[in-house]
């Protein structure tokens, strides 16, 4: 059993020994990564103490349920991230590690200071990622906004402290409904609109057209991949257990989830590029999963979010080296593609079916789920659920069409497309996916080994007192 | 017309701020009236968090300091890290221009000479306040803004002043990584990760509190070093190797 | 008080990142925003007539809030990251587009 402050002090320390011996970086990273990705299945569960000080006193890590499957998780994207930016690593290697552990430590951490510490180690690697790919300004719109909702998430912070004199999460909880109704609504708006701007929600999300319409093969699967699901799972660590809001204030919430959702689902269609459109689906994903997440439909939300996350690793992936290899991902340029990459077409088709939630598919549950919690608050949701998830399979039907079909102008633009793009490594990414497709239709079919475990995550997560009394149970 | 609603939009959010913090039934604590006995400090400052480790638990006299590096210990490391991935950023997005940067009024006498009686007097500060960090306010991070300081004086009087000097480089590594090994020795020998493995010997002294002063110490010279190499990179890109 | 002042401070921060459109400024208005917030965070720490709280310095268990000084510690720092990083990327806007404003350089940025 192995202690989980070892999931985010060795990939720490070996950072800063990367720093010191140039040459070892690259094994160091590799075998970094793949230690978190195994050592996720065994973790020891419970509550965790930094330092020996006993919660609220000191800082405690938290692996319940929710923790133990959001960390096996992301531990697996980042890995097989790595598998598919092989090529394009060049000097990030260390930013990568520092990476690695600020997820890990994001997911489980108890403690309101210490999660903003982890945002910001996330945010400020995203910023210099990013930086890679050219576009400064871009770059540049997200440091602002991203520093701006930090901000404005430790302001909230503060004012919570100001009121009851804590920070631990646990603490919190607990005494979070007896304070008084105008400091409640002010500290829960600016941590909404803190932890929003990373999750992508509609005010605050000006940033995410420049950042992911401009990846590449490295930093397309990790922002969209493991960067939104840590930061969603945060959001619904936070909104679902520990501050769970008022239905006055809750109201407001949701809407704005909504309006993301069908906004960007809108976006969607209307785009001709591929790396805008998986943006834009991706937006409308987390608006989807956080209104989940603040109706109380746990189990539907977990679910949506680790279909998205290993969906969106293939589609950005193909969509980051197809950029790559010929200049443009013009969707007219790509069509007849899957006629000659068979592989790779079985993992994109049966990833984005899955996504839209079809029958025998994984992401069929996910949509089964999603409707039976809105439909249990009021009529008004799932109504909403419905005309985006019609918008989505609309266009991504559309997508598959277009590139397993030659299009009228000819076999001679597939054939330019094809010629240029395996040069790279494509083979591997064919594997992925293909790998990723079975995993998809297998558990769509006999879907109760992962079900159970999801069903049990999202029960942990809906049980505050148990939440309670493992941290401070101790007093 | 756009700095028009910009305006407007800020006086109503703060008014909107005002007016739920400071009504009459809030609960926030009106400025200077609090108490200590409603918060999480009145233990860290009585010292009476573990009442089953010798007395005193942490022997540093400035209670910020016990707090920093002793029972918050984690948000230090995160800031830490913090401030290591923005001096590797900057060094990284620096490698585009590849050209010195000039100043058109070089430096004169004065400058060139007394840096030299000047310079010296600000290290000796900043290391001072780095190793004295559990005695008197201050601590690992001025420290090392102070020696960063003290570089930058040396970048702006001499224009032949060679930064990137590798032994920084080779300093912040060694330092961060001494820093961790610590932690996992605390974690193998006590149990949990920073834990507090030396004797704490007696408030006041300058050899007490176990490893408070030997992280501080780590920290003022990997922030010293980092924020050279920051200030290093915005005058000389970096050099292609 | 001087807690209305502060929280206006922030927003000042607020309003010239919304104002601006140089990028200098932009990042000199997020200074300003940051300052206003850690001076927010320190007066909520304030007990009237409590000393610093150092032992040995002569006072006896009157102590001001030792926590909220910590927090700034770090905030202050990831401040200064922040700022790093974002001259040096003004510093290459200014190289691959010739200028600080942000209409001339949303004119020239295909995104």
């Amino acid at each position: 059993m192995i202690n989980p402050v070892l999931l985010i002090a060795i990939p720490l320390l070996a950072a800063f020994i990367s720093v010191l011996l140039k040459k070892l970086s690259m094994v160091l990273l590799f075998g970094v990564s793949i230690f978190t990705a195994i050592s996720g299945f065994f973790l020891q569960k419970g509550m965790f103490m930094i330092g020996g000080w006993k919660p609220p006193f000191g800082i405690n890590l938290m692996i319940d349920d929710y923790s133990f499957i959001i960390i096996i998780v992301i531990n697996l994207l980042f890995f097989i991230t790595l598998l598919s930016g092989m090529w394009d690593l060049k000097k990030n290697k260390t930013i990568l590690m520092v990476i690695l552990a600020g997820i890990n430590g994001l997911v489980m951490t108890g403690d309101l200071f210490n999660l903003f510490v982890f945002l910001e180690i996330i945010t400020i690697s995203g910023y210099i990622l990013a930086a890679s790919s050219g576009k400064y300004y871009s770059v540049f719109k997200y440091l602002v906004l991203g520093t701006v909702g930090s901000s404005l998430y430790l302001f909230g912070i503060m004012v919570l402290y100001g009121t009851l004199g804590t920070l631990n999460m646990a603490d919190i909880a607990q005494h979070v409904p007896d304070i008084s109704n105008g400091v409640k609504l002010i500290s829960l708006t600016f941590i909404f609109a803190g932890l929003g701007v990373e999750a992508k929600l509609l005010p605050f999300n000006a940033w995410v057209k420049g950042i992911y319409g401009n990846t590449t093969p490295l930093t397309g699967p990790l922002f969209s991949t493991v960067f939104a699901t840590a930061a969603i799972a945060v959001f619904g660590r936070v909104f679902g257990q520990i501050l769970v809001p008022d239905s006055t204030i809750v109201f407001a919430f949701i809407a704005l989830g909504l309006i993301t959702f069908i906004f960007a689902e809108a976006s969607a269609m209307a785009s001709k590029k591929l790396r805008e459109l998986l943006t834009f689906s991706s937006i409308g994903q987390a608006g989807l999963i956080i209104t989940m997440f603040l109706i109380g439909g746990f189990y539907a939300a977990l679910i949506q979010l680790i279909n998205n996350a290993f969906a969106k690793t293939i589609l950005f992936s193909y969509a980051a080296k197809a950029y790559k290899s010929n200049g443009n991902d013009s969707i007219d340029n790509m069509s007849g593609l899957f006629r000659k990459n068979v592989m790779l077409g079985f993992g994109f088709t049966v990833a984005t079916l899955s996504l839209i939630g079809l029958p025998l598919f994984f992401g069929f549950y996910a949509k089964i789920s999603m409707l039976q919690s809105a439909f249990a608050v009021n009529m008004w949701i799932p109504a909403f659920i419905i005309l985006g998830s019609l918008i989505e399979g609309i266009y991504y039907i559309r997508l598959l069409v277009k590139l397993w079909n030659p299009g009228v102008e000819g076999q001679e633009s597939s054939e330019l497309v094809q010629s240029q793009f395996v040069i790279k490594n494509g083979f591997s990414l064919s594997l992925i996916a293909v790998l990723i497709g079975i995993l998809f239709v297998v558990s769509g079919i006999i879907p109760d080994f992962l079900t159970e475990n999801i069903s049990k995550a999202a029960d942990s997560l809906s049980d505050a007192a148990t939440y309670l009394s493992t941290v401070l149970g101790g007093i | 017309m756009k700095k028009l609603i910009a305006i407007l939009l800020t006086v109503v959010v703060v008014l909107f701020v005002f007016a739920n913090l400071y009504s009459d039934d809030s609960d926030f604590k009106v400025f200077g009236e609090k108490l200590l006995e409603q918060t999480v400090s009145e233990e860290f400052v009585n010292k009476t968090v573990d009442l089953q480790r010798d007395q005193p638990e942490t022997g540093s006299a400035n209670i910020v300091t016990s707090i920093v590096v002793n029972y918050r210990s984690f948000d230090t490391m995160g800031e830490v890290t913090v401030l290591f991935i923005s001096a590797l950023g900057v060094a990284l997005l620096g490698g585009v221009l590849n050209k010195k940067v000039a100043f058109r009024h070089k430096p004169g006498f004065i400058i060139n000479q007394g840096m030299k009686i000047i310079v010296g007097i600000i290290l000796i500060t900043g290391i001072y306040i780095f190793v004295h960090g559990h005695l008197t306010p201050g601590g690992g991070f001025p420290g090392g803004a102070m020696i960063g300081s003290a570089f930058l004086l040396m970048y702006l009087s001499n224009d032949k002043f060679r930064s990137r000097i590798t032994a920084f480089k080779i300093l912040e590594g060694l330092a961060g990584s001494l820093i961790m090994i610590i932690g996992l020795v605390g974690l193998s020998t006590g149990g949990y990760f920073l834990y507090n493995f030396l004797p704490n010997g007696e408030i006041g002294q300058i050899l007490s509190a176990g490893i408070i002063p030997i992280l501080y110490v780590l920290i003022g010279l990997k922030v010293g070093s980092e924020v050279s190499n920051i200030l290093g990179d915005f005058f000389i890109g970096e050099v292609e190797q | 008080m001087s807690q209305y002042l502060y929280i206006a401070l922030m927003f000042v921060g607020i309003y010239g990142l919304l104002s601006q459109k140089n990028i200098l400024k932009m990042i000199i208005s997020l200074n300003i925003m940051e300052l206003g917030l850690n001076l927010f965070i320190i007066s909520t720490g304030y007990i009237n007539d409590a000393k610093a709280p150092i032992i040995l310095f002569g006072n006896e268990g009157n102590y001001v809030d030792p926590l909220p000084q910590a927090i700034v510690l770090t905030a202050i720092v990831i401040g200064l990251g922040v700022t790093a990083v974002a001259l040096m990327l003004a510093r290459n806007i200014y190289k691959t587009y010739g200028t600080y404003e942000i209409d001339e350089i949303r004119g020239e940025n295909d995104d």
